[in-house]
Parts: structure tokens; C-alpha cells; sequence
């Protein structure tokens, strides 16, 4: 498997097939061998302003830190047991609620989207 | 049986979500100022909005994600950011477009300045994105757009002149008094107009809310291989008939009242109200293309959950995004720039972003890591290419067009 070509920035999907996130970047790990292996994905504003650099890619995780709030936990981090298969998107064996909720979404539920009417409504 | 209707009413929908403001101001201002001089670029672009929506359409429907989401994992997070960054500013100012011609239809039926009716545009705009049943929405406009066909209605009472039409359309090139500049830039801006860049966003996300499989494929290529031709024709019709009664007079069109004058002058009143009501539904739809549009890139950029079929507060970021480019929409508007030259820059932006769309489009539609054996032919291939050369060639030759013909003035 090519990291760069069937991994990186693929979108991650949970077990009901709804979207937790882009793959920004994995964490590589050694096994008793010390061979090196995929320990977890990385999704998150954070990572991805990481990979993005530059001044822009500062800003991006910048606010993404800034959103997160005092109880920072870092990016939310999926370990490779949680991977099942690897598709056109990379499904989940666990729901997105087991996951931390991405930074940004909650406040816009809380601060924006959540106070107008009709939120909770399927249309 | 249900099928068929699906398929029937997938066509329709087609058919009347083509047109959109671009097409009804470059359509009117090319044919009044060219003739049908311009007639081969409108059937140029067809052709390539059904090449690459085919593409878009099959990677959906095999792949199950949609386009724009494929588009990071093969440029990168910066190439596709920048992607990103101009297919966005493009949609936003086409939202802007649109809902400046929606003002103007109601100014037109009202005699209430655009300018008011915009933010009411707005918020039902944003109420039916947040609230409504888009099939329900998409259907409805799609079929009201259909009130167009007054103009090919118009056009067959105007008693045109077969011959010089004929005359026009065998000859390419600037008639007299037009240098070639301006033929070239308006047929930029025509081709720009019809193959606008949100269309295939919209119509592979849609395809992922619909959940459409390998076995919708041949609805798929049902919905734009006949839905965009038959929709080319409206497009042509307004041509047609601005060719027929302004171009003899060497006037210009650069109202919206101005194109619905020949549905009045074949029609009378009627013809009025069906052409407003054409203008009306075709601009509305696709303003809620276009919003819809900024979203699913938006989300589908970052990974983030989309959609219409999801509660808004399951989808905040979407819906945030979308929020925002309908208050960008207004707010450029609310510069009191004019809706119809803000539709002229609008179509010159899009043609400079073109191959930032449809490029990627064809590097995705052949990678048999998503589409296994579904991937492009041969004949695919070809067209996809040749229309990628002339996509290039439009975006490269767009602004220097515009600034040396003074945008098409000449």
C-alpha cells in the first residue's frame, strides 16, 4: 500500500457510512521488530494546517487550536484497529459518536446553527 | 412505470436547471450583437458539459463519493485548496448572479426595485436550503423553468429569415461593425456559461444524496445526454430570437426586460409572463445549485459530514458555509454592482477557473483504484482531452480578452 496514494487525505467514513473526517495525516509506530507501521490515523483542521504550511497553513490550525478550548486533547486520533476496510473511503468498525467530535462543528451547532429554528428537522 | 417517471422527470429537471443567468444574458447579448455567428460555440459547450458530467456522474455513481471529494486525494491538500479556493469565489459570485437575476424577474412582474427584492430572495433562498425537501424544490423549479420554451414558441411566430440565420451560423466571425476581440470574448463568455463549473459539482453530490449505485448509471447518462441538449436548445432559442429582432436593428441588449422583448413581441402579454416566469424559476434553481454547491465543496474538502438529507445541526459546518456564501451573495450585490455585469465577470472568472474543475475530473474518471472497469473509454478519453485543450485555451485568452476588448465593448 502507498501511504501518500491510498491513505493520506481520503475521506473516513464511520460504520453507519456517515463522514468523520479527511485522513490529514497517520501516525507511524515501530512493532517489536521495529519495523515501522500505521498506529493510528489524524483528521482535524490542526493536522491538516500542519501539512499544508506556510502562513496559511498556520491560520488553519492555529483557530482550529484556538476552538478546541482549554480541555485540548489534540487531534482526533483513530488507531489503525479501529480501520476496517479500506475503499474509495475508509470505513470505520466503530460509530462517530465513540469519536471526539471535531472542535469546529460543535461550536457552530452551539453558537450558530443549533439556535435557529428547524435544526433538529430532517427535510 | 416509477421508474420511467424518474427517469422522465430526471430529464425535465435537466432540461430546465441548465439555464441559468448566464445562459439567458450571454444567449441574448451574443445573439444580438452576432446573430447566430456564435451558433457553433453553444453546441461546443453542450458537448463538453455532457462529457465531463457523464465522467462525474459515473465516478459517483461507481465510486459512491462524490467528485470534488476525490479531487483532494489526488492534488494534494495545497493544490486542492487552491482548487478549492477559486471553484468557491466562482460559486459564490454566480449565487450573486443569480440572485440579482431573480431580483430583476420580480422587478420586471412588480415594478419593485431589484435591490428590494433581493433580500427577500435571500431568506427564502436560505429558508428552502435549510427547511425544505430538495427533490421537492429541485423538481418544481426545474419544470417551471420549462416555461422557456415561450422563446422557441417565439421564435417560430417571429417569421424569422431561414436563409440569413443560415447565412450567420455558416460563417463564424464578427459581422460588420464587431472586430474579432469581442467575437472571441463573448465566445468565452458563452462557452464559460455553459459549462459552468458548479453544475457537475452539484450534479455528483446530488447523485451521493440520491445514493445512486452502478445500477443508476444508465439514468445517469439518460438525465445528461438528453436533460443538457434539450436544455442547449432553450439556451439557443433565446439566441435565436435576440438574433432575430435585435440584431437587424444593431441594437444591444444589456437588460433583462430587453431579452423577454421578443416573447412580447410574438407573444404579447402572455409570452411577458411566460418568459418572467421562466426567468424567474431558472434563476432561482440554480441560485440554490450554486449555494448547495459552495457547501458541498466546502465540506467535502475538509471531510466534513454534508448534505441535505442530514439535520442542520448533524451538518453545522455545511450549513454555516452555506449561510455565509448566500450573505456573501447579497452583500456583493448590495454594492449596487449590476446583476448583468456582475453575470458578464462572473462567466470571465468561471472560464479562468474551468480547467481547475474539469481537470481533475478526467485524471479521477480514469483511475480504475475508484471505478475498477468502469473507467473512461477510449472515445471518453479523446473528448476529454480535446475539450481540456480547449478549456485551457478559453481560461488563458479570458482576461487578456476582457481587458483589451474593454469586456466585449470593443
Amino acid at each position: 500500500m502507498l501511504l501518500g496514494f491510498d491513505l493520506l487525505d481520503r475521506q473516513i467514513v464511520d460504520r453507519d457510512g456517515q463522514p468523520v473526517g479527511k485522513v490529514d495525516d497517520v501516525e507511524l509506530g515501530y512493532d517489536a521488530d521495529g519495523v515501522p507501521r500505521i498506529s493510528a490515523l489524524l483528521t482535524g483542521q490542526r493536522v491538516l494546517g500542519r501539512r499544508i504550511g506556510g502562513g496559511l497553513g498556520r491560520w488553519i490550525a492555529g483557530v482550529a487550536h484556538r476552538l478546541a478550548g482549554p480541555g485540548d486533547r489534540g487531534p482526533v486520533r483513530i488507531g489503525i484497529e479501529q480501520v476496517g476496510r479500506i475503499g474509495s473511503a475508509i470505513d470505520l468498525t466503530v460509530s462517530r459518536g465513540d469519536l471526539p467530535e471535531p472542535p469546529l462543528e460543535t461550536w457552530l451547532r452551539e453558537h450558530l446553527i443549533g439556535r435557529i429554528p428547524g435544526a433538529g428537522h430532517e427535510s | 412505470m416509477k421508474r420511467f417517471f424518474s427517469v422522465a422527470l430526471g430529464i425535465l429537471t435537466a432540461i430546465g436547471g441548465f439555464v441559468d443567468i448566464g445562459d439567458i444574458v450571454a444567449n441574448a447579448e451574443t445573439g444580438a450583437r452576432f446573430g447566430i455567428a456564435h451558433a457553433w460555440v453553444l453546441l461546443v459547450g453542450v458537448v463538453g458539459i455532457c462529457v465531463y458530467a457523464e465522467m462525474s456522474g459515473r465516478v459517483t455513481a461507481v465510486s459512491g463519493r462524490p467528485v470534488f471529494d476525490l479531487v483532494r486525494e489526488r492534488l494534494g491538500p495545497r493544490m486542492a485548496l487552491a482548487n478549492l479556493a477559486g471553484s468557491v469565489l466562482v460559486t459564490v459570485l454566480t449565487l450573486g448572479a443569480e440572485l440579482g437575476g431573480v431580483g430583476l424577474a420580480l422587478q420586471l412582474a412588480t415594478s419593485v426595485g431589484y435591490l428590494l427584492w433581493v433580500p427577500v430572495v435571500a431568506v427564502v433562498l436560505w429558508a428552502a436550503l435549510w427547511r425544505a425537501k430538495f427533490s421537492v424544490l429541485e423538481n418544481v423549479f426545474g419544470l417551471t423553468g420549462l416555461a422557456l420554451i415561450v422563446f422557441v414558441v417565439a421564435f417560430l411566430h417571429l417569421g424569422p429569415d431561414p436563409g440569413q440565420l443560415w447565412q450567420q451560423a455558416a460563417h463564424p466571425g464578427p459581422p460588420q461593425g464587431e472586430d474579432w476581440g469581442t467575437y472571441w470574448f463573448f465566445a468565452i463568455a458563452l462557452f464559460a456559461s455553459a459549462l459552468t463549473p458548479y453544475e457537475v459539482f452539484f450534479f455528483s453530490s446530488g447523485a451521493v444524496e440520491e445514493r445512486w449505485t452502478a445500477r443508476d448509471l444508465i439514468t445517469s447518462r439518460i438525465n445528461v445526454f438528453v436533460g443538457f441538449p434539450l436544455g442547449g436548445l432553450l439556451a439557443f432559442a433565446l439566441m435565436l430570437t435576440s438574433a432575430t429582432v435585435f440584431h437587424p436593428l444593431a441594437m444591444s441588449v444589456d437588460s433583462l426586460s430587453q431579452v423577454a422583448m421578443p416573447a412580447v413581441l410574438a407573444l404579447g402579454e402572455l409570452g411577458l409572463a411566460a418568459a418572467l416566469l421562466g426567468f424567474f424559476a431558472a434563476t432561482f434553481g440554480a441560485a440554490m445549485e450554486t449555494g448547495l454547491s459552495a457547501g458541498y465543496t466546502v465540506a467535502q474538502y475538509f471531510g466534513w459530514s454534508w448534505g441535505k438529507l442530514r439535520r442542520p445541526r448533524e451538518a453545522a459546518r455545511f450549513h454555516t458555509v452555506v449561510l455565509g456564501s448566500i450573505v456573501a451573495g447579497v452583500a456583493i450585490l448590495m454594492t449596487t454592482i449590476d446583476p448583468i455585469q456582475l453575470t458578464e465577470y462572473t462567466l470571465i472568472f468561471s472560464a479562468v477557473a474551468l480547467p481547475l474543475t474539469y481537470l481533475p475530473i478526467l485524471v479521477v474518471a480514469n483511475d480504475r483504484g475508484y471505478l475498477g472497469n468502469r473507467v473512461n473509454g477510449r472515445t471518453a478519453n479523446a473528448l476529454g482531452i480535446i475539450y481540456l485543450i480547449v478549456i485551457v485555451a478559453a481560461a488563458v485568452a479570458a482576461v487578456p480578452l476582457m481587458a483589451t476588448t474593454r469586456m466585449g465593448a470593443g
